[in-house]
């Protein structure tokens, strides 16, 4: 897994994510979205596009993160999330409590 | 006494920044710029913490670190590695190789005086209590490991009590299960409990998180599932139920999954509710796949979470498959060290490194005449040849259940 943040207008912090994000993986995916948030960054768009697979553990770090954010009165969104990490989302239904898009312009513009 | 921290750095000019950042804060420092005199330099006279840059010529970071990890005296010195930016990849062989934590260059100076409180405010209990083992003639962490060894195996007694040993005999159905753990305790759960003459609960879940808390998680779930299931009418208010009781206990990253259903023997119907868990298979004798899809959110992350229950008939010769993720997402033998090729692959192609439920759903079609166990084992053959060995890095369960014809 690598990844990459830049930073969008209104501070929104985009995490451009790529490869799995599984085991020691998602540790270290946990701690850069925790950064973004000790920062200030308190609204998180992750890009999914380029990962094939997450595990629990990511999907824990992005629930914590998720809960963190909304306690200081920020968002974190999920955008153009692939076809198996669509199902666990699905499945596991934090698609109900995530929003989720297909475009970088349209997670932005949840922020508005 | 002051602590000293040993700062390794091929960059002159970083290791005197480092070092005049740090001394004022009351810690001895010490510096060296290769791999080669680290290593000296800690065995030597072990510092408290080490400040590792990753990439330094001949000998780097994680060299460093392997060496040190050998070395009896050395073996616990806390480690911060000093990593280039966007270099994600030696975060996570970073902390596979055993560091403690990360700076990314170029890095903050106060995120560094931080960092190395942080780790020394962690370390610093076990050290103060080190030189007493040693005047008792114990060292702290053999001692430790062994009692922490103790607690390990003591958990996994308690789980394995819980997990019912044997698939229960039902008239008129037959029944397999399988529970193979990565470590000694497992985050993957199965339970039957017995509701009336002609009604069984059954639970399988996976318990995400390691260790202890993981365990404990376990117990509370099954615990409440076998005093709720006597009370509740359906699945998906017991789940529920779990649910607001575990979300007020648990961190937000401690959850689990899991599938909870009524097989009523009498009408051969199974009605089940599901928490986030893997969607089980029902295989049908008119040789459709079915997929027991109702939705639920996952157990013990949210406080508004709802679930729904759903029913199936089961028609002699039908068989339902409940599995944990750990199956799906065994790895392919094939492509030795394909978590390095990142970027060059497509996503379809990583997708095929996973067994994945098109698979299982295969096995289980060409498989199905079979009996229970038979079908248990043919999934379990089809994952070692698809993973080409037997060790597995995560929690399997299974259950299979077959309406005899």
């Amino acid at each position: 897994m690598n990844f990459e943040t830049t930073i969008g207008e209104q501070n929104i912090s985009i995490l451009h994510v790529e490869g799995k994000i599984l085991g020691n993986a998602a540790d270290v995916f946990r701690k850069e979205m925790s950064e973004q948030l000790q920062i200030g960054r308190d609204k998180l768009v992750v890009n999914l596009m380029n990962v094939p697979l997450i595990d629990s553990s990511a999907l824990g770090a992005i629930v914590v993160t998720l809960k963190s954010c909304q306690r200081s009165g920020g968002k974190l969104v999920l955008l153009n999330p692939q076809k198996a990490v669509r199902e666990v989302l699905e499945i596991t239904q934090l698609s109900t409590v995530i929003e989720i898009y297909d475009t970088e312009e349209g997670a932005c513009a949840a922020f508005m | 006494m002051a602590e000293t921290i040993l700062i390794v750095d091929d960059d002159l000019d970083i290791l005197e920044l480092l070092k005049m950042n740090l001394e004022p804060e009351g810690y001895n420092v010490r510096t060296a710029n290769d791999g080669e005199s680290a290593v000296q330099s800690a065995c030597a006279n072990p510092p408290d913490l080490i400040l590792l840059d990753v990439m330094m010529p001949h000998k780097d970071g994680f060299q460093v670190i392997e060496e040190l990890k050998n070395i009896e005296d050395t073996k616990n010195i806390p480690v911060i590695l000093v990593t280039a930016r966007g270099q994600t990849e030696d975060k996570v062989l970073g902390l596979d190789t055993g560091a403690d934590d990360y700076i990314t260059k170029p890095f903050d100076l106060r995120e560094v005086t931080a960092r190395v409180e942080a780790v020394l405010g962690r370390t610093r209990p076990i050290k103060y209590i080190n030189p007493l083992m040693n005047a008792m003639g114990d060292k702290f962490s053999e001692e430790g490991l062994q009692q922490l060894a103790g607690h390990l195996q003591a958990a996994a007694a308690i789980q394995k009590k819980l997990l019912p040993e044997q698939a229960p005999r039902l008239e008129g159905f037959d029944i397999a299960i399988l529970l193979q753990s990565s470590t000694s305790v497992s985050g993957d759960f199965y339970d039957f409990i017995p509701l009336s003459e002609t009604q069984i609960g059954l639970v399988l879940g996976d318990v995400k998180g390691n260790g202890i808390p993981a365990a404990l998680l376990m117990v509370m779930i099954r615990t409440a599932l076998r005093l709720l299931c006597h009370e509740e009418d359906t699945p998906a208010s017991i789940l529920k139920r779990i649910n607001d009781l575990v979300v007020r206990d648990t961190e937000a990253d401690l959850f689990a999954t899991m599938v909870y259903g009524i097989l009523d023997i009498a009408n051969a119907t199974f009605t089940y509710s599901n928490g986030g868990h893997c969607y089980p298979f029902h295989w049908k004798t008119t040789n459709e796949m079915g997929v027991l899809k109702t939705q639920g959110m996952l157990i013990g992350a949210f406080e508004e979470a709802t679930f729904s229950s759903d029913i199936c008939s089961l028609s002699p010769g039908d068989v339902l498959v409940f599995y944990t993720d750990g199956i799906t997402e065994t790895e392919t033998g094939n492509g030795e060290g394909f978590s390095e090729n990142q970027g060059a692959s497509t996503n379809t192609v990583e997708e095929d490194m996973f067994y994945g439920g098109d698979k299982l759903a295969d096995c289980i079609s060409k498989n199905a005449e079979l009996s229970a166990s038979a079908l248990c084992d043919s999934i379990v053959n089809d994952l070692t040849v698809f993973s080409g060995n037997t060790s597995t890095h995560d929690d399997r369960a299974l259950i299979i259940i077959k309406r005899n014809i």
